[in-house]
């Protein structure tokens, strides 16, 4: 198969084609907000693209480390599979969480918040700079 | 409303009926409005033999198109009622409570004159004093008495047992999608473990953004869109209007500006320090977007399984994305001060 341009390349190159070509022709103004949104969209998935698996994989890391958990592998690379497998890691950490407030244990709270300070630092590298087109 | 070309005709007959002392009623123009994200907008220009109106219609989209499900019928009811208690907010006149003349089960009320608040700011519109009106809108709507309010409208038994409930909803939420949301299991530990003194319970715009509001030549505000009003803790709106004017500045809720809003709204309502204050209000800044965010995530849940095909949903999860950004780093900052309230609170109850 054929791997370049990468995805994450033709992606931000088809939300430039829509941004630059397409959107200046477009004057009805739901379609506008609606390529707004495409174009915040597409930018997005041309980063978790490039990064997902990776990302997934070494947050889990850090998670099995803090929280004692065996979080074990997902059953492949494909994408499906990873993220049904991170979504039990997700659990682990979720059920981590509720065990430190139930037990009041200040530390540890503190603890498991650095993990989620992590995952929201890698969100906003997908997000970039949020526009609320079309508000107001 | 959802074939705009047959509106001028539909809605002329529509107003015929409810207008009968109108003759000739021409509507002159019927132009699809963006802005909102959830209900089909329109503005019509409608004139008769006696003068003529600038009119909105709000109608509920195809169930298949439909972001969030909220019923018009309370939302004509409440307005009625907002109406008659004077809040800034255009008047509501029709309701096709069965879509059978406008197509859906729309409202039709006064188009405002008065200025969008986000582009009167873009064009450099004074902000001076805007905390002040903040505080008398909001101040205005929370006044009015539960008792008087739409009877569709759930009434919590107590503002403890509300306030649990929403706390919850951060787990129900959680719970509910498609995939573990760890940072709401987070943020739903803090906020039960960082409560703030109860107040009474009044009705909340449920929806209280920059987006939503209108500035009057006098420099009042006017408040549009009350489709997700509810009652619950007054001080949620005013964390919500944070919430969001930090997405889409300018922020009026800042350091200083919420002390100046927080301050003319304790004179209005006559709450005290410990409940209403800018820490509180940054509680509620979390508390209060759960609502919003669940609906969020439905959403974006509904369109991963494949039960709907909106955009608007995938683009709606960078908002939830970006609620955690601001909720993980307001957490840390405000779990010290609204630890020293609740301790000043119990001292104060200990001198009761």
């Amino acid at each position: 198969m054929l791997t370049r341009p990468t995805t994450d390349q033709v992606l931000v190159g088809i939300a430039d084609e829509l941004r630059d070509a397409i959107a200046p022709e477009v004057h009805n103004e739901t379609l506008q907000v609606l390529l707004g949104q495409i174009d915040q969209i597409l930018r997005g998935l041309a980063v978790r693209s490039a990064h997902e698996v990776a990302w997934m994989h070494e947050e889990a890391d850090t998670i099995a480390a803090v929280t004692g958990t065996d979080v074990g592998w997902p059953e492949s690379l494909h994408l499906d599979d990873v993220c049904r497998w991170y979504d039990s890691v997700s659990r682990a950490l979720s059920a981590a969480l509720d065990a430190a407030f139930a037990a009041g244990d200040a530390i540890r709270i503190a603890e498991l918040k650095l993990l989620l300070d992590a995952r929201s630092a890698t969100e906003m590298k997908i997000v970039g700079a949020l526009v609320l087109v079309g508000r107001g | 409303m959802l074939d705009p070309e047959q509106m001028p005709k539909l809605l002329g007959e529509f107003l015929a009926k409810r207008q009968p002392t109108w003759r000739n009623i021409k509507v002159s123009s019927y132009e699809v409005m963006t802005g909102g994200y959830s209900r089909l907008l329109a503005k019509a220009v409608v004139a008769h033999d006696d003068g003529s109106a600038v009119l909105v219609l709000r109608g509920d989209p195809p169930s298949d198109k439909s972001l969030i499900f909220t019923d018009r019928e309370t939302e004509w009811d409440l307005v009625r009622v907002l109406n008659e208690q004077g809040i800034r907010t255009p008047k509501a006149h029709y309701f096709d409570a069965t879509g059978e003349h406008l197509g859906t089960k729309a409202l039709v009320i006064d188009f405002s004159h008065s200025h969008s608040f986000l582009p009167y700011v873009a064009v450099g519109g004074s902000l001076d004093g805007l905390q002040v009106r903040l505080a008398e809108a909001l101040a205005s709507y929370h006044a009015i008495p539960v008792d008087s309010l739409p009877a569709q409208l759930e009434r919590p038994v107590s503002s403890e047992v509300y306030l649990t409930s929403r706390i919850d909803e951060w787990r129900r939420t959680a719970d509910a999608h498609v995939e573990d949301l760890p940072i709401l299991r987070y943020m739903a530990g803090w906020l039960d473990a960082h409560r703030p003194s109860p107040v009474p319970l009044t009705l909340m715009h449920g929806d209280f953004q920059s987006a939503n509001l209108m500035i009057t030549d006098d420099g009042h505000f006017e408040i549009l869109d009350w489709e997700l009003a509810s009652i619950g803790d007054p001080r949620e709106d005013m964390g919500y209007f944070k919430a969001v004017a930090q997405i889409a500045p300018p922020d009026l809720l800042d350091d200083a500006g919420c002390e100046v809003m927080c301050a003319r709204y304790r004179e209005l309502t006559g709450l005290n320090e410990i409940q209403v204050n800018p820490a509180v209000v940054a509680y509620f800044l979390i508390l209060g977007v759960i609502g919003t965010v669940r609906r969020l995530l439905e959403g974006g849940a509904e369109y991963a399984n494949g039960t709907n095909r909106l955009m608007a949903s995938v683009f709606n999860m960078n908002s939830v994305q970006f609620g955690h950004s601001m909720w993980l780093p307001t957490a840390d900052a405000l779990g010290p001060v609204l630890d020293q309230l609740a301790a000043a609170a119990a001292s104060a109850q200990e001198n009761v």
